[in-house]
């Protein structure tokens, strides 16, 4: 049922002359009756998004103060933030956080898009989805099993990658230990983890694409490489603008479980986020407070980054968020 | 004369009913936490009735004492979390985070509970007596950690070696083992002399004194406190680690190994030596590698300690205080009933319990007394107390185990580290983490020896001055 049709049919006596506009109650009503399934439908994710995402919220107020346990807390406007700011390393880990946020977004988000088109143009029913099976399959195991599986991949004594760079006779990489190559290890193994499962948006929204836009170009005459350049790629693009307006308010969040099983003593330098650095002084040295700093430092810096590029979108695209 | 009678008889009554009372009283709730203990665990649950069944016996209270659940890993963290809603329980184990507790004041001084106590006060180590003068708010009655070097005997034999008295013969041993086959590879030469997991933590342990970290902090010519971290001594025991690393006697990829990973190499040959934590870890890693090479006879022989340039001995023990252990909340309403607890754990009574287990699971009585201790006791573990004056009835640790206690009490020696202020968080995190990164790029060759200056400028840069300038102001 379309609510406009609905309103359009309350409306239409209105459209004779002497009859008032229905009321914003009536509408409201009207449009309840005609969308009640739909908003009851949707209720447990609002209210779940209530309870863990926004009534959280209140509790950022402790980064302004002194955490009491036995109440109350004292207020100490920005002194944790000044902490925060005066720290060494913590100029660092923002870079750090920028570098590895930049390259996962330049390298790792278009790869869902090439797997997507690529799976779509794989004809035969079994064979794609196996594969699909497949790539989905690391989506589902945990960042603990998956370093796991680098370091022991990555192993420079008897890891496979170096056992066959020494086929090739090179010598062995530490690639774990290695402050130059450890970033690339991060990209590729959120690449291989998520690559697949990202994958799933944008092939709904390519099987969404009317198929006739499909045929008419086949009776024009285009191949296969100008059927998506002119009909897939254009006909995704709301999901690829919208998912990457959403990644930009995550932007400075590179993966704390990831970096966190990755870490050790020789690339900490390297590949220490501001989620690791919270974890490390806020839980881990019951630094609360400052921890809660820099969590909202970095919510405020995602926030302006998620208007910055819906405003940025609308301008260039017409297409935003909202 | 009838007024005497009623008074007479109203006063039995009323001590008949005052004693009566007591007798049929609730018991003294005592909520207790620790990731070991958990409500659903029938061995927790056990284990608990058995101290509630010592307590009583032991001066008649009673006491029921309940389970906080914490489920899962990263204990530490949730326990946290717990105590900062506002859920705090009686007794408390901490592994970490317990400054900011004291800073809040929900933390009480133990020393006057354990000067009452009956056991407890005549079983702590010198390194918790010394604790608990700096740091009155957690006590753990167990040996200092201080991980020790473990070789097969047979290997030791099979290479034609005896245990290494100094850092020489140590690395001749590690040689030894780099050239034989100890993994029956048929490939002599891939074998590490030594491995570690994450940090050089263990090995520190053996070799800073014989190098000259003879601390945490240590005077330097001028008579000036440094930190260890940046002094010479400190730069001889890496240029060590370095050349065992480079000539493939100490696994570089220490810092990439997982604890299991460390145990792993051992167990398969691919790392001759490996240290453990604990005299129990000792008979743990025994047991492990008897299980995984099944039809051989096998022990362990705990390595000693070696002499070296600089002098003899294990690390210095951090006696700032104590970095796990048991405390009590200052908002209990029974702090005198959670220690009685904690005594009963460390007498004799409460130390079967404790350090044996459940008869007839852990260990077997038979009609004249004797014990038997069974296979599955290699799983238990004393959770609260390893009174040193406690004699068990039959010894079933390993001569490696007993070496390891026997070494640690030879050699302690106290250092002198301090506890930081909360203000110095964020430095001592960065000055830390600089160390660590430079020794791992020392020993894994990515930096040389000759860059040591760049190392100290780095540290100092990244909060050392304000450390040290602190140091100073707290050493006399």
């Amino acid at each position: 049922m379309n609510l406009s049709h609905v309103i359009a049919g309350h409306k239409s006596p209105g459209n004779v002359p002497g009859n008032p506009e229905p009321s914003r109650a009536v509408r409201l009503s009207l449009g309840w009756r005609a969308w009640w399934p739909y908003y009851v439908m949707i209720a447990p994710g609002l209210l779940f998004i209530l309870i863990w995402d926004y009534i959280p919220m209140y509790e950022a107020r402790m980064a302004f103060e002194q955490v009491r346990i036995i109440p109350p807390n004292i207020w100490v406007g920005l002194k944790q933030f000044q902490t925060l700011f005066a720290s060494p390393v913590f100029y660092a880990v923002i870079l750090n956080t920028l570098i590895i946020s930049g390259m996962k977004l330049l390298f790792v988000f278009p790869v869902p898009i090439l797997v997507a088109l690529m799976l779509n143009e794989v004809r035969g029913g079994p064979l794609r989805k196996t594969i699909q099976s497949a790539i989905y399959l690391p989506h589902f195991l945990s960042w603990v099993v998956i370093s796991g599986l680098f370091i022991a991949l990555l192993s420079p004594s008897d890891g496979a990658v170096n056992d066959l760079l020494k086929l090739f006779g090179m010598q062995p990489v530490g690639f774990m230990t290695n402050t130059g190559a450890i970033r690339w290890v991060l990209v590729i193994s959120e690449m291989w983890r998520s690559a697949g499962w990202d994958s799933l948006l944008y092939l709904a929204a390519i099987i969404a694409i009317d198929p006739q836009l499909y045929d008419a170009a086949e009776v024009d005459g285009a191949n296969r490489w100008q059927k998506i350049v002119y009909i897939t790629l254009p006909g995704i693009a709301p999901t690829i603008a919208t998912l990457f307006i959403l990644n930009m308010g995550m932007f400075l969040s590179a993966g704390l479980d990831q970096v966190f099983n990755m870490t050790n003593d020789v690339n900490r330098s390297t590949i220490d986020i501001i989620d690791t650095y919270v974890y490390r002084i806020g839980l881990q040295t019951g630094e609360y407070a400052l921890g809660t700093a820099a969590g909202l430092f970095k919510g405020v810096i995602g926030f302006v980054l998620i208007i910055l590029t819906h405003l940025v979108s609308k301008r260039l695209t017409g297409r935003g968020v909202w | 004369m009838l007024t005497k009678r009623l008074l007479m008889a109203g006063t039995a009554l009323v001590t008949t009913l005052m004693l009566a009372g007591t007798a049929f009283a609730d018991p003294v709730v005592i909520r207790i936490v620790a990731g070991d203990l958990q409500p659903d665990d029938p061995a927790s649950e056990r284990y608990i009735k058995e101290i509630e069944d010592g307590v009583k016996a032991m001066d008649g209270t009673e006491v029921d004492i309940q389970m906080t659940p914490i489920a899962g890993s990263g204990y530490a963290d949730k326990l946290g979390a717990m105590l900062l809603g506002g859920d705090i329980p009686d007794l408390i184990y901490f592994q970490g985070g317990d400054q900011k507790m004291v800073e809040q004041g929900i933390l009480v001084d133990l020393n006057p509970l354990i000067a009452n106590t009956t056991s407890l006060k005549n079983e702590l180590y010198g390194h918790n007596v010394e604790r608990m003068k700096n740091y009155p708010y957690l006590v753990y009655d167990f040996p200092p950690r201080a991980p020790q070097p473990v070789i097969r005997a047979d290997w030791l034999e099979k290479l034609g070696m005896a245990p290494p008295q100094t850092v020489d013969e140590y690395t001749a041993l590690f040689q030894a083992i780099h050239d034989a086959d100890l993994d029956g590879d048929g490939t002599p030469g891939n074998t590490f002399g030594l491995t570690a997991y994450v940090n050089t933590n263990e090995l520190d342990d053996i070799f800073n004194q014989a190098f000259g970290v003879t601390g945490t902090w240590m005077k330097d010519v001028d008579g000036q406190w440094i930190a260890g971290r940046v002094s010479s001594a400190e730069k001889a025991k890496l240029a060590y680690y370095a050349d065992l690393a480079k000539k493939g006697l100490f696994d570089k990829e220490y810092v990439t190994n997982k604890f299991d990973v460390k145990e792993d190499k051992f167990y398969t040959g691919k790392a001759g030596v490996i240290f453990g934590s604990s005299a129990e870890t000792v008979g743990i890693y025994g047991g492990k590698m008897a299980a995984a090479h099944p039809g051989e006879t096998i022990t362990l022989t705990l390595l000693p300690v070696p002499k070296g340039p600089a002098g003899q001995g294990l690390a210095a023990v951090d006696v700032s205080k104590e970095s796990r252990g048991w405390a009590i909340s200052a908002l209990s309403q029974h702090p005198d009933v959670a220690m009685k607890i904690m005594d009963f754990l460390a007498s004799p009574a409460g130390q079967i319990v404790d350090r044996m287990g459940f008869e007839g699971v852990h260990y077997t009585k038979a009609a004249d007394g004797a014990v038997t201790v069974t296979p599955d006791m290699a799983t238990w573990y004393a959770r609260f107390s390893y009174a040193p004056s406690f004699k068990p009835p039959v010894e079933w640790r390993s001569q490696a185990s007993l070496d390891f206690l026997a070494s640690v009490n030879k050699w302690f020696a106290a250092d002198n580290s301090f506890v930081w202020l909360a203000d110095y968080a964020a430095d001592v995190d960065a000055a830390e983490n600089v160390y660590r990164s430079w020794v791992a790029k020392f020993i894994t060759g990515e930096a040389g020896m000759d860059q040591w200056d760049a190392y100290v400028k780095e540290w100092t840069g990244a909060g050392g001055a304000k450390l040290t300038d602190y140091a100073r102001t707290i050493l006399k």
